[in-house]
This record gives C-alpha cells, structure tokens and sequence, in this order.
C-alpha cells in the first residue's frame, strides 16, 4: 500500500501482526482517544475520579464550539470559530500551496542548474529553521507595520510560504535529484523546450513528492501558534489561537470546549494524511533511497 | 542589482493589488471605530455586548467599539508586540495593573490629567473610583497624581468556601471537640477566622476516601484548605504577598524611589516569617501542592469538582463556580472575607494582593478619537452601566455603586469584595516588574518544592532586585 | 546500484552532484543589464545562463524578506544597547551582550536543563520510532489504519499536547496518577521533582514525534530488497545477524537523518515545557528557548536576546557541521 513498487518487498504477516499492532497502536493512541472522549463528556465526566471510560456523550461541547451564551444569558452569540476555521483552512493551504511552487522552482534549479556556492545556499536556507522564532518576531512586526501587512491575510501566507520554503526546497531537489538526467536529455534532443521539459517531463514523476512535501509542511503549519497569535487580527485569526481562550478565562481549562475543537481540528488533516498516505513514506525519505 | 529590485517591487505591488487587507481604522467626521485589546472573558466580553446594544454616543458621531478579543494566556504577549512594534492598532487597552509603568515609560499609554481636569464629569469619576483602584489601575509614578486609567475589571481575593459542610451540625460539633473554636459557617464567623483557624480547617477537613464527610462519604481523599502556589504568573506571589504585609514585611517601595532599598526590606525577618507562615499552611492542600503547579484555576477545580473544603481565589473566576455546568457543588459553594493575621490586640490584619484590571487610553490617536474613547469611559463608569456590569458577573469600581444598600446582594461575594478593598495593596508597576515577578516566583517556587527554605529564597531575590534595580537606577 | 545508497550525506553532501543538463552556470552574480532597450534586458535575464539563478531567486528574495532580513535586523541590534519596550533610542554597544551572555552562568545552566531534556527525548524518539517501524514492516490486514492511529500525535498542536498530558500528571485528576495510586497507594506528584518534571515533559515531546523517526525508518525498511533476505534465508542466518547486515544498512543513514532533524527541532523545546512544568520546579526545566523568550518578550532586553540567539544559531550551525563531517567520513570509510 505505500506504492506499487514496494509494496512487492513487503512480507505478508497476517492476523497475528494486525492484532499486535492493534493492541501497541492503541496504546499509543490512547491519550489521542482520551482527548476525542473527552469532547463527548461534561466536564464533571472529564474530570472524574475514578476517570470514567463509559459516560453518557454529550454534544454540548461541539454546539458551544460554535456558539455561547451572552453574558445577559439570553441570546446565543456566535463564537467567530467558523471564521477562524476558514481563516486555518485558507492560510494553511495558500502557505503551504506557495512554498511549494517557489520551492519546487528552487529545487530544480539548485538541482539542475547550481550556482556557485550551492551548497553554501542550501545550508543557509537550512540554518533558517535552526533559532526559536522568538527572535525574529519583533522585526518581522515592524516589517509588517511598515508595509501594512499586519492582520491581513497575505501577511501571514507569505511568512507561512517562508517558514515552510527551507523543508520544501531540500525534499523537492532530493526528488530532482534522483529523478535520471537521460529522460531529460532525451527530450531536449526531440526538441522541447526547457518549460516543456520542467513541466512535461519533470513534473508528472514527481506527484509523489509534491504530494508528500504538502503533507508534512501541511502538518507543520496547520498547528503554527506564535506566529499566528502576534500576527493575525480578529478578523484573520486561526484555530490555534482561538483555541487557546480556552485553557484560561474565568475558567481555567474548558476540558470538553477544549477537546472539542482538538477533534474538529483533526479531521482535516487527518483526511489529507489519510488520503495522501501512499506518497507520505516515500516523501519522508528526501529521497536519500536510491534505487 | 536592478532587476532584483523589479522583482521586489512587482511583488510588493502584487501584494497590494491582492488588497486583502483589513483596514484597522478608518477615521472620519461620522464614523469612528475604536479598537480595544482585551483578554477573551466574561467582563469584556460584557462590556462589547452592552456597548452593542445601549451605546449612543453624544457627539452624534458613528461611533463603533471593536474588541480584539485574545486569549488571556497569551494576552500579554499579544499586546506588547502590537506596543512596543509601534503597530499603533488599539486605541484603548485592558490592561493589568502592572504592567502599566512599562507602557506609560515606552509612550504607549496615554496621560489624562488634561482631559479629567478639562471635564468634570471624569472629575466626579476620579472621585467616586475606590482609591484602592486609582491607586492600583490608575497612577504612574505609583501613587503619584499622574492618572492614566479607568477599573474596567476590579478584582480582590476572597475566601470559597462549601456551605453544606461549614454549616454542618455534625462538623461544627467534631470541630468544636477537637481544637475549641468555632468551625465559621457564618460572614461573621468567616470574619473572625485568621490564619490558626484556617490551618485547624486543612487538618480537620483532610479526610481519606471513604471517611465520613458532611452527610456523606468522602468519594476521594479530600482536603480542607488550598490557595495558589503555582509556578507561571503571579500565581504564587499575589497569595505570599498578602502573608507578607500581614506579618509586618514588605516588598520594594517603588513609591520611595531612589531611596528604597530591596536587600534588607524584601527579606527582612518579618516577611521571612510571613512567607514561612505561608510555606506551612500548604502541607494542608491537595497533594498538587507539592508540584508547585497549584495555579488559580487548579484550586477552582479543586473546588469545583469537590476535593477541597475551602480555597482563596479571585472573585473573578467565582461565576463558573456557581454554574452547574461546570461545578459539582454550585449549589454549596459560597463566598467570604479571606482568614487574616491576628494581632496582640485581636484585630485581624487582611492586607492582600490586588487584581483586576484596568483600561487605558493609547498616545497615538487623534483628539476627535481621544474625546471619544473617554465618552466610552464616562459610559461604562456611569452607575447604571456598573450596576448592570456587577449583575452579570463583574465588580463595580464606584463607591457610590458599592454603597447601595442591594449591592452587596447582587452576587454572593460582593459583601466580602466590598469590605475586603480598604485592605488592598498591589505589586510593582515599574517597567521591570516582568523581571522581579519571575525571579520571584521562581524563587518561590524552589520554596514550595523543598528546594530552598523560605529565608534562602527571600535573599536571593531580594538580592536579584537590589542589583536590577541599582542597575535601572531606580536604587540609588 | 544495488549497496543501499541511504546516506543522510545525500541531504546535504550530495548537493555537489553534476547536473543532468549541461547547463553549469558558474558565474552567479548578476550584473545589471547592458541592454538597450526593455527587450534586450528580457532576453539577458532569461537566457540559459541565468536560468538557475532565475528559478531560485523568488525563493531566495522571499526567505530574504521574510527570514533573514529580519535576523540581520536582530543582528544588528546585539551590538546596540537596546530595549524595545523603550522610547530611548539605541545606543552602540559593540560586544557587551555578548560578553555579557557568555559570562552568565544562568546561560550555561539553560542549555544544560536543554541537553538533558534533548538527549533523553531524542534518544527514546529513536528507539520508539524503530520499534514500531519494525512492527510495521510487515504486510498485514489492516495496516494501512492502524499506521493512520500511530500518525496522530504529530499532527496534534503543542497547545493539546501540552495540556493534556498536564492532565494526565495531575496528582488529583491525571489518569496517569490515578492509575499510579491504585497500584502504589498514594498520588503520583511527578512535577515535584527537577527529574520527574523532565520525564514528563520528555514522555510528552517523545510521544509526539516518534512516528517521525517512525515513519523515515519504515522508508528504509519497506525498501530492503526481497532477495537480500531471501539469500539470508538460504543462509540460514540467524535473526541478529540478518538484521546487522540486511535491515540495518538500510535504516542506518535515515536513523542518522531522524537524529540530526529531532536533535534540531527538539534544541527548540518550547510550547510543551511552557505548559506542563512553566519551567519548574524552580528552574530545573527551564529550556534555553523559554528563556530567550523571556529575555525577548517579557524583560524586553531586545540586545541581550539577540545576541544570545546568535550564540546559539553559532552552536547549533558548528554541531550540525560537526555532525555531518563525521557522517561523511564513515560513509567514505564503509
């Protein structure tokens, strides 16, 4: 299942390995469950002694996701978290979508065509990822101030789009890399031109590797707090940092608000790992195997 | 270089082309919109749906007040990005008490004494605000007659107690029998009640799962007594620094700048003494205690879900107590004066930490913005939108709204809030308060843990502050 | 090639590899253009000689904007004395802060409490993520979902991660000290102790990031030749030693690769120590970047912290090096 060309390798090992690995996923998975439970309980339930594995669930926790009371307590007011969900979705995939197009342009010329000092280039690109981001937030906001990009949406797409180019471009030339120049050359002999040969030859060979550079900047980005809270307005602001009212108002954490929107938040990029997981094992490699 | 400059500039204007911009403020003769960082609770969040719904201001301008609603565990740090960056994005800030003098010294906070003495209406607010607060929220140099802000939430530290078995017979009885005094159910009990009682609660109350409790059985070991003793914040501070002042120490006087000293006053023998008191009393609390872990909304919990007797914790978190929601025993929960320090005369000394906070006016607006944000807070502190506030989960600031004979009726702890203000006193407001709050709780913390004796981690700090504070000339 | 190729030196030492088309650009600065008129200045910028510059320069222009620019900025504010909380403005400081920081015992201290926390959880990252790659290794029904289960914690926030397992230490209401109590009679007060608080936050940021180690190990496994270890077979090899010479090649340079990228990731330890222990108790889990966020962000001693990031990028730049250079050299050796 993790493409044809393995999965030929594979060992079969039957129902005794599925009910091994059941039991050692399962435990592992085990506080993930918990969160999930506890977005079904009251908070009574989520804070029992001795803790309670059978409750009656509730959905209390996914309306208030949505929706809370006014503090008259007579009218329902909408959290914004349909608002910030999108704002999650929008910037994740636009950043994410950016990086990969800039990357992979990058990545093939640092492949194709190296600059002198090319391997100085791809270490600095490296090194950008190696300090607490701390420390680059204050001139990153006077930056934004100066240009007017602070809460705006694009502000934050273009510094996702960065934060994520270092990754994209060392997978993406990794890809190149181990793609065969003769395809290429063969190609240009016929006559293509260098776009066609980047787009007709290069490109559909390497879906796998798109598919898995957007997996894991994907799963990088989507859960990105710091950034998200200095830089984003109400109006832009995403799950993350909405999530975080509530671990401290007048209540200290809403255990079940708090599970809730872990779980929803889940699922989109559960689904896109779920579905992309064929290409998944083989992008992780940075295709440092070689066939 | 050029066409790397073409390159920029095309993507700069494609930026701009994109215009996906969300404009902050758009100020014009008509409309008016003030922006507001706030934490994301219960009193701002009233604030912006009253103010949705009654606001008309005078002017006849279209006047629109926009919270940006961030969460409280990061409320600080969002905030002062958007100050000290220059951002210029809010007009008007929530902001906790001490952090006041790092913003009005940066420039960020506006001055009004020029507006409060153009305008008598803020005069009479200035006035009736319960000087506690003006002296807390409002004045940099502390305690000076520079004003900079408003209370949008006061906040005091009151005793949570569970009725049912306070004022259980069978309790009362077994406590009477075993240490002589009085197990206070009553406000007035509650007010007689100082530190030695509160211990002979922690021991009376500690019961193992199983033993009988109130007319039950207790489901779960259970405890009698637990404040904060948490590492993050101020989470310990607010509690020792009460404990301190009660026994007679005293933390650095900033309103005696140059000539206050730290080393010799922060860990004189008598705050040594308080904070001991305090260290003693944890081995009472829920077994947390010892992690040093033991925050404010851990003791709530604590409460909430039934594994403790009684705690010491802001009035502002109290409504969720009461919610059956959230609390096992809102029904039981009820709320008094905090257990104080009996002098040889008998009079009890209560002197505490304040909370709360105020809000201030940004330097950057234009005079048409200014006039308006302080019509908003002429509005907010008119008494019929405090009484309306302390309805619906907040505290008034006005003494004339606290002196209403149904205030105190209003909400369970307003009594103990009310009477507990003339013994508030709060923390540094210098800009190096962030420095002196960690160090200091992390030295109280390695107390809390076992770490260090109460002593040891009194001098180190006070020796941390003597030197920052030489070293920012504030000691001279 | 049939040697297993999966050297981690291909991340970083393969770079110098000839490209597939003749194209070598071997002059990269870009001088103005000579042209006279807008078409000749195109036709300059796209000819074939600057086709690699071309392609790269929108990501470089776009890290320079969003990542280095603002690090030259803190860069150069390390030298001034400078507080960004403050209207003074800043005024020359040359090498003081770094002199200052590099004198500062509490510094060292951090990186230490860093160490600690980093070699413990790296260390059990790589054993969990081995031992569940080879569990995985196999074909077996429902694979595919059960690899679904074990993928999950990466890609939960830190926020969750964080909270909950504070959760789970609680001593009154953590499953983890309730279950501990039932066995040993008296609550689990794991954070009391500058040990306990480390194993707690390493068991957190452990469980986390396996399934990567997990999943770069499994990339190697799955593509171990099937006649290798048929020929082990015949050989009637024994477990260890097909292992020692089949499995392992394969694994050993993406095992290489998870260390230096979770070595890198974890040096950065944050959100999780923030939450569960805020550093305590006392300071006995303070990482070094919480303190540089304290330093930046709470005492706005803006110099100080710059300089001390630099520091510490300089730190982590020679380690990786380091790193590398003994990779290489082993490969050459084998």
């Amino acid at each position: 299942m993790f493409g044809k060309r393995k999965e030929r390798g594979l060992r079969e090992a039957g129902w005794g390995q599925t009910l091994f690995a059941g039991a050692i996923g399962l435990i592992y998975f085990f506080p993930v469950l918990w969160i999930i439970m506890t977005a079904f309980k009251t908070r009574t339930d989520a804070l029992a002694t001795p803790p309670k594995f059978i409750f009656t669930p509730t959905l209390d926790n996914f309306v208030s996701v949505f929706w809370r009371v006014s503090q008259q307590g007579n009218e329902a007011i909408s959290t914004g978290f349909g608002l910030y969900f999108f704002n999650s979705v929008f910037v994740a995939a636009s950043g994410v979508l950016l990086a990969l197009i800039i990357g992979t342009l990058a990545a093939y010329g640092f492949s194709r065509y190296p600059l002198k000092g090319n391997d100085t280039y791809l270490f600095v690109i490296l090194t950008t990822r190696m300090l607490p981001p701390i420390i680059v937030i204050i001139p990153i906001f006077l930056m934004f101030r100066l240009t007017g990009m602070s809460g705006s949406y694009y502000g934050v797409i273009l510094l996702y789009a960065a934060f994520n180019l270092p990754f994209s471009i060392w997978m993406m030339k990794s890809f190149f890399d181990e793609l065969s120049g003769d395809v290429e050359d063969a190609a240009r002999l016929d006559g293509s031109s260098e776009r066609g040969v980047f787009f007709r030859i290069c490109l559909p060979q390497l879906k796998a590797g798109l598919a898995a550079t957007a997996v894991f900047a994907l799963i990088l980005t989507w859960n990105e707090f710091l950034f998200a809270l200095l830089l984003t307005g109400s109006d832009t602001r995403t799950v993350p940092v909405a999530m975080a009212r509530t671990i401290g108002g007048e209540l200290g954490v809403d255990w079940g608000l708090l599970a809730a929107i872990i779980t929803l938040f889940l699922i989109p990029v559960f689904g896109v790992t779920y579905l992309l997981q064929n290409h998944l094992l083989r992008g992780v490699t940075f295709g440092t195997i070689k066939k | 270089m050029k066409h790397k400059l073409n390159i920029l500039g095309a993507l700069t204007a494609g930026i701009f082309a994109t215009g996906l911009a969300v404009t902050a403020t758009e100020v014009s003769a008509k409309d008016i919109v003030i922006n507001m960082a706030g934490p994301d609770w219960g009193p701002t969040r009233f604030l912006q749906e009253k103010f949705n719904k009654t606001y008309k201001a005078k002017s006849g301008n279209n006047v629109k007040l926009v919270f940006d609603f961030i969460p409280w565990p990061n409320f600080y740090d969002r905030v002062a990005a958007s100050l000290t960056s220059g951002e210029k994005k809010y007009q008007m800030v929530v902001s906790d008490s001490q952090w006041i003098g790092t913003f009005i010294e940066g420039g960020h906070f506006l001055k009004l004494n020029k507006y409060i003495d153009a305008d008598p209406t803020l005069q009479a607010i200035m006035k009736d605000t319960h000087p506690a607060f003006v002296e807390a929220y409002a004045t940099y140099p502390h305690k000076s007659k520079n004003y900079y802000g408003f209370p949008q939430f006061p906040d005091t530290k009151m005793t949570w107690f569970r009725k049912d078995l306070f004022c259980h017979a069978g309790e009362k009885a077994a406590f009477k029998a075993k240490f002589g005094g009085t197990l206070p159910c009553t406000y007035a009990e509650w007010k007689d009640t100082d530190w030695k009682t509160w211990a002979s609660i922690g021991e009376f109350f500690r019961r193992n799962k199983g033993d009988k409790l109130g007319d039950g059985v207790a489901a779960d070991d259970f405890y009698g007594i637990a404040y904060q003793a948490g590492k993050g914040l101020d989470f310990s501070s607010m509690q020792i620094n009460a404990f301190i002042w009660q026994h007679g120490g005293s933390i650095w006087d900033e309103a005696n700048e140059p000539k206050a000293q730290a080393v010799g006053v922060v860990n004189n023998a008598a705050s040594v003494k308080g904070f001991q008191h305090y260290l003693d009393l944890l081995k009472w609390s829920p077994p947390v205690a010892k992690t040093g872990q033991m925050d404010i909304f851990v003791i709530q919990e604590l409460i909430m879900q039934g594994k403790v007797a009684a705690i010491i914790n802001w009035a502002g978190l109290a409504p969720p107590a009461l919610d059956p929601k959230n609390s096992k025993h809102a029904k039981q929960i009820d709320f008094a004066l905090t257990p104080g320090l009996r002098g040889k005369d008998g009079k009890i000394s209560r002197w505490d930490n304040i909370g709360g906070q105020p809000f201030v006016l940004t330097t950057w607006n234009s005079d048409e913005v200014t006039m308006e944000a302080l019509e908003i807070v002429k509005w907010w502190m008119s008494p019929e939108v405090q009484l309306d506030f302390a309805k619906n989960g907040g505290e008034s600031g006005l003494m004339s709204v606290m002196a209403r004979s149904d205030y105190n009726s209003i909400r369970p702890w307003n009594r103990a809030h009310v009477e507990l203000l003339d013994w508030q006193k709060d923390v540094w407001h210098v800009p190096e308060f962030f420095e002196m709050l960690t160090q200091q709780q992390e030295e109280f913390d390695k107390a809390i843990t076992g770490q260090k004796t109460a002593k040891q981690a009194l001098d180190a700090i006070a020796k941390f502050q003597q030197d920052l504070l030489t070293e920012a000339g504030r000691i001279q | 090639m049939n040697k297993p190729v999966t050297n981690v030196a291909s991340a970083s030492a393969d770079l110098s590899r000839t490209p597939a088309a003749s194209n070598n650009v071997t002059d990269n600065t870009i001088t103005p253009a000579g042209g006279k008129s807008m078409r000749d200045f195109w036709q300059w910028m796209f000819s074939p000689e600057r086709r690699g510059a071309m392609l790269v320069a929108p990501a470089l222009i776009m890290l320079f904007l969003m990542n280095i620019f603002p690090l030259m900025w803190s860069f150069g504010l390390s030298f001034f004395h400078y507080k960004a909380s403050s209207i003074r403005p800043p005024r020359f400081a040359g090498f003081y802060y770094y002199e200052k920081v590099l004198t500062d015992p509490v510094v060292w201290e951090r990186l230490q409490t860093t160490a600690q926390i980093v070699a413990l959880s790296v260390l059990l990252q790589m054993v969990i993520g081995f031992a569940m790659a080879l569990m995985f290794e196999k074909k077996f029904p429902f694979r595919r979902e059960l690899l679904m289960l074990v993928l999950t914690p990466m890609m939960l926030s830190f926020v969750a991660v964080g909270v909950f397992f504070k959760l789970f230490y609680e001593p009154t209401f953590g499953i983890l000290s309730q279950g501990y109590a039932y066995f040993f009679g008296e609550p689990l007060t794991l954070l009391a102790t500058k040990w306990g608080a480390i194993w707690a936050i390493v068991i957190a940021d452990a469980w986390m990031w396996s399934p990567f180690v997990m999943l770069l190990v499994l990339a190697g496994l799955v593509s171990v030749p099937d006649y290798l270890y048929e020929a082990a077979a015949v050989d009637r090899a024994s477990w260890w030693r097909r292992f020692k010479t089949v499995t392992f090649p394969y694994v050993r340079g993406l095992l290489l690769l998870a260390l230096l990228f979770r070595t890198i990731e974890t040096f950065k330890i944050f959100d999780v120590v923030y939450i569960i222990t805020a550093g305590g108790p006392g300071t006995s889990t303070e990482t070094i970047a919480v303190y540089v966020y304290k330093v930046a962000f709470q005492f706005f001693k803006t110099s100080q912290s710059s300089a001390l990031s630099y520091i510490l990028l300089f730190v982590v730049i020679v380690l990786t090096n380091l790193y590398l250079y003994f990779v290489n050299r082993r490969n050459e050796e084998i």
